[in-house]
């Protein structure tokens, strides 16, 4: 740890061991007892013994088995469904078809368009045309392959330039633009007139699968009482119970949605349980018996959201000295066959408008402007997914700047540190960012522990045979905290106890990420307890407050006020009591380590618990409840200026490549990431967050992709949609920085969304540096980066 | 379908089943005997996370037949620790941070067991080059391959 100051900020750096930046050791670390420790998660020891139940592990006695009948046509009019045959089938309990949906036959996160079953058309072949619940999975399956259906099949759309056409054939009734968005700031016409450079480049992204390691699994139980109780793992417990009701056309409190331990969702269970939950609650409102719809690996490629893939196209303008001073991009982000997250909700939410105020990345420029065109496809949807429309802008601006430093001749570091965000920058949307700009801090902390500048000197041939060439890569990233919508609350309740212990309550969902670790520490810091005395509460719609879902980093710090808002509650009654029975002022009381302390006399001090247990017999109060929004945003759906989120994470990422010039392979060999999160409330868990996200931004830009051939997914299984394994994934520094931000609990941002972004760019950028060649249409598989190798051997000659 | 009664021998128990020829090892491990440790992640043997140890070796037992392992050492995550008092490797997993979502730490910790067993004291490179076939989706792996790396020199 070390701690740099200056009259208007502090700046902390935490390091691994292995790390030596000694130099920057200023001060001690002293501050909050259990915030800011690398505690152990509280789920450890139930998951390194293998006695965490995630849902395919709970009992399955008496349930029936949900299976779903999808679409054979990318799309296509449903001319006729037979169910006879499979219905006669023994051991059958419903099969269903679109009459049967009793509410709403349409689910999704913002715009309910996806139907539960479809009945008139199909618009991939991940849509559903009849359900299926038997007595065993088997049995299920059988009845599948009974029913009959007849499709008239249409022309099909796979782009969305071409979707855009008038002449394409309509996916949804209004039409194939989901959402058009703009961004306006400045003059384009003066802006490139002052350009000494002007680059344009087009960079293309696909269809990325979340590929968490557990699959979906839903179950939906009809209690006596006429409540429909659904359970599974998910990130929006609140999202899911409100489609659920409206589909089984029941008031919200008649829907109890109990989320259950997630074996990861990096956003894909957001879309995925809405989904299975309407499917199952439909299946057990008929059959009247508890329904699991459990996924096999190729149901969750073909059916489950993805990354959006984009098209970009950029046209960017510097000064000599790399200035910027214009920017302008369109973005053709496809949708797919329905709405999820993708369209805007007003002023600055879904992952459209999302990736639109990214796209000029974390520069000042002057002149701005980005047109974003949001179509339906006939491919799986894009939904969800960690980064939520900004990893795909990010390959795009982190090459254009990378290009553009060629161009001028200078180093990818130093036009950076030129343009990047710095404290008082104003950002494309003309925000102003007063506080927590840490950017240019893990700039130059990344550029020390990397030893950039003596590398940037090193590249070349690594091999006697030169046939391998080593390059490094630089990648700048920034990332919301929050949604950008005007429903972005978050409540929690804390319950203490007479003997001191405490229950948290609260919406916000465990998917690995650690949640359930860092929430009790923040209660467990403000109350002055023992992080051992705070049990966090499963999340359970009947039993906690409204929380909204768990994405877009908000957990720690929305989450995190909440809590310490409700915990304060409490505390205020803690110490009203105590200071009755020290009779000491309540303003000299302090509750730390289950103590209760006069700061002037240290002598005179009470136990936490015999506190809580007066309380309670006295009747004062001992539940809290907090609930915290963050400042609203304020954008302008006109021009895109204007606030869209409240304050932002801040990222440089460096890495060192090998590629081989005569096969195209690329190995990452060396990895550092630095992050500037405001304070690390658990800083392993940081750490582990930014590791896992580098592997995934390294997946992006190697190997990912849904490969799909006329509206069908042609890797259905892991063995050709290929992940990062161990082999792929270098030894990885991450490097935390501190720049508080005084709207986070403890000056806490987030993270969990944020490590993917400045990978992929990063070694995308450290490619090109190897071997000249760029790869703009990802992933940069060996035969990609072969034929770049090529053309740039071409230009050279 | 073909029954055969066998007997497996599991976390040093022995078993008697009638199973169908088909039956993996995972199915009745999970579904007979609750042992649900070993996790499905894809059914077809590319995730690892159904590892489990037979004589001492990592197995995908999605891919393994009940009847084809008779007789057999076979060794689970819940036959790891000795009660309450985890295996070092098990320790060293949340030691260090290791775990995230959990869903793949059964079976990571059995073949890094299975490999330490045969492999005392190996490079870096040598634990990641065993664990090739285990995914994991959150954490990048290098808090997995410093947990080995420790438990190796302990």
């Amino acid at each position: 740890m070390s701690k740099e100051s200056d009259d208007r900020r502090e700046v902390k750096v935490l390091t691994r061991e292995k790390l030596d930046l000694r130099q920057l050791v200023k001060a001690p670390e002293v501050g909050p007892s259990v915030v800011g420790r690398s505690i152990v998660r509280t789920d450890a020891m139930l998951k390194v013994t293998g006695r965490l139940d995630f849902g395919a592990d709970y009992l399955q006695d008496g349930f029936l088995h949900g299976k779903i009948l999808r679409s054979s046509h990318p799309h296509a009019l449903i001319k006729s469904i037979n169910t006879k045959k499979a219905k006669e089938l023994p051991g059958v309990a419903a099969v269903l078809t679109a009459e049967s949906v009793p509410g709403r036959n349409g689910f999704g996160a913002i715009i309910p368009d996806q139907p539960v079953i479809c009945g008139d058309k199909v618009r991939f072949v991940g849509d559903a045309v009849a359900l299926v619940a038997a007595e065993t999975e088997k049995i299920a399956h059988q009845a599948l392959e009974l029913i009959e259906v007849e499709y008239d099949p249409l022309p099909p759309v796979f782009d969305p330039r071409e979707a855009l056409k008038e002449d394409a054939p309509k996916i949804h009734e209004k039409g194939n633009l989901l959402s058009y968005n703009k961004l306006r700031k400045g003059d384009m016409e003066k802006g490139f007139a002052q350009a000494d450079v002007i680059l344009e480049r087009t960079y293309q992204v696909p269809f990325l699968d979340h590929a968490y390691l557990e699959p979906d699994i839903c179950m939906a139980i009809p209690k006596a009482d006429g409540t429909m109780l659904v359970e599974g793992p998910m990130q929006a417990p609140f999202t899911v119970r409100r489609n659920v009701n409206a589909v089984l056309g029941v008031p919200i409190n008649k829907v109890r949605v109990r989320q259950i331990p997630m074996g990861g969702g990096f956003g894909g269970k957001e879309d995925s349980p809405i989904d299975l939950g309407c499917r199952a609650a439909v299946l057990a409102y008929h059959t009247r018996r508890p329904v699991r719809i459990a996924l096999e690996r190729e149901e969750i490629t073909l059916q489950t959201s993805k990354r959006h893939p984009m098209i970009m196209q950029i046209k960017i303008g510097a000064k000599k000295d790399g200035t910027l001073v214009a920017f302008e991009g369109v973005i053709y982000d496809e949708q797919g066959a329905y709405a999820s997250m993708g369209p805007v909700i007003p002023p600055a939410g879904g992952s459209h408008i999302h990736a639109m105020v990214m796209m000029p990345g974390p520069y000042e420029i002057p002149n701005v402007k980005v047109d974003a065109y949001l179509c339906y496809t006939n491919h799986p949807y894009g939904g969800a997914m960690r980064g939520f429309g900004a990893p795909q802008v990010h390959v795009a601006h982190e090459q254009i700047m990378d290009e553009l430093a060629e161009a001028l001749n200078i180093n990818p570091i130093d036009i950076r540190r030129k343009n990047g965000f710095r404290e008082d920058s104003a950002t494309a949307t003309g925000q102003v960012l007063e506080q927590s700009v840490g950017l240019h801090d893990t700039l130059e902390v990344c550029t020390r522990a990397f030893d950039w500048d003596r590398r940037y000197q090193e590249t070349g041939y690594v091999d006697e045979g030169k046939t391998k060439r080593r390059g490094i890569g630089i990648g700048l990233g920034w990332y919301r905290t929050s949604i950008g919508t005007n429903n972005d609350a978050c409540g929690a309740n804390v319950y203490v106890h007479e003997d001191g212990s405490v229950l948290l309550y609260t919406g916000i969902t465990e998917m690995g990420q650690g949640s359930f670790t860092v929430l009790p520490q923040i209660c467990a810091e403000e109350l002055g307890v023992r992080m051992e005395d705070v049990r966090l509460v499963q999340p359970d719609t009947d039993v906690v407050p409204e929380s909204g879902p768990t994405v877009g980093s908000r957990s720690t710090t929305l989450m995190g006020n909440a809590i310490i808002l409700a915990a304060r509650q409490v505390k205020e009654s803690i110490l009203e009591m105590a200071s009755e029975m020290l009779m000491v002022p309540m303003d000299r009381l302090e509750s730390r380590d289950r103590r209760i302390y006069d700061r002037d006399n240290s002598g005179k001090s009470l136990e936490f618990r015999e506190v809580a247990a007066r309380c309670m017999a006295k009747g004062k109060r001992l539940i809290g409840q907090g609930w915290w929004a963050p400042p609203p945003p304020t954008l302008d759906p006109e021009t895109g200026q204007g606030n869209p989120y409240f304050v932002y994470t801040y990222s440089t990422h460096m890495a060192e490549v090998v590629v081989d010039m005569e096969t195209g392979e690329v190995e990452v060999t060396d990895y550092v990431a630095a992050f500037d999160v405001g304070k690390a409330i658990n800083p392993k868990a940081v750490e582990g967050q930014i590791e896992g996200g580098v592997a995934m931004g390294l997946g992006y830009a190697l190997m990912e992709e849904v490969a799909l051939e006329g509206g069908y997914i042609q890797n259905l299984n892991l063995k050709n949609y290929l992940i990062p394994t161990s082999l792929d994934v270098p030894d990885i520094e991450p490097i935390i920085v501190e720049v508080e931000n005084r709207f986070g609990p403890y000056g806490a941002k987030g993270i969990g969304e944020m490590p993917n972004l400045p990978a992929t760019p990063a070694i995308l950028n450290a490619i090109a540096n190897a071997c000249g060649g760029r790869v703009r249409t990802l992933p940069a598989d060996p035969e990609r980066v072969f034929w770049a190798i090529k053309e740039a051997e071409r230009a050279v000659r | 379908m073909e029954r055969h009664r066998i007997t497996l021998k599991i976390n040093g128990e022995s078993h008697l089943f009638e199973v169908e020829s088909r039956e993996t090892l995972l199915q009745v491990l999970r579904d007979r005997l609750d042992l649900t440790g070993a996790k499905e992640g894809c059914g077809r043997g590319e995730c690892g996370a159904c590892t489990v140890l037979i004589n001492g070796r990592p197995i995908n037992a999605c891919l393994v037949l009940a009847v084809a392992v008779q007789d057999q050492d076979i060794l689970t995550i819940e036959g790891l620790s000795d009660g309450d008092t985890l295996h070092p490797l098990q320790k060293s997993f949340v030691e260090r941070g290791a775990i995230q979502c959990g869903f793949c730490t059964p079976g990571m910790i059995l073949t890094a067991k299975g490999f330490l067993d045969k492999t005392p004291g190996p490079t870096e490179a040598e634990v990641r080059r065993n664990l090739v076939g285990n995914f994991c989706r959150c954490t990048g792996y290098t808090k997995i391959v410093e947990a080995i790396l420790d438990t190796s020199e302990a």
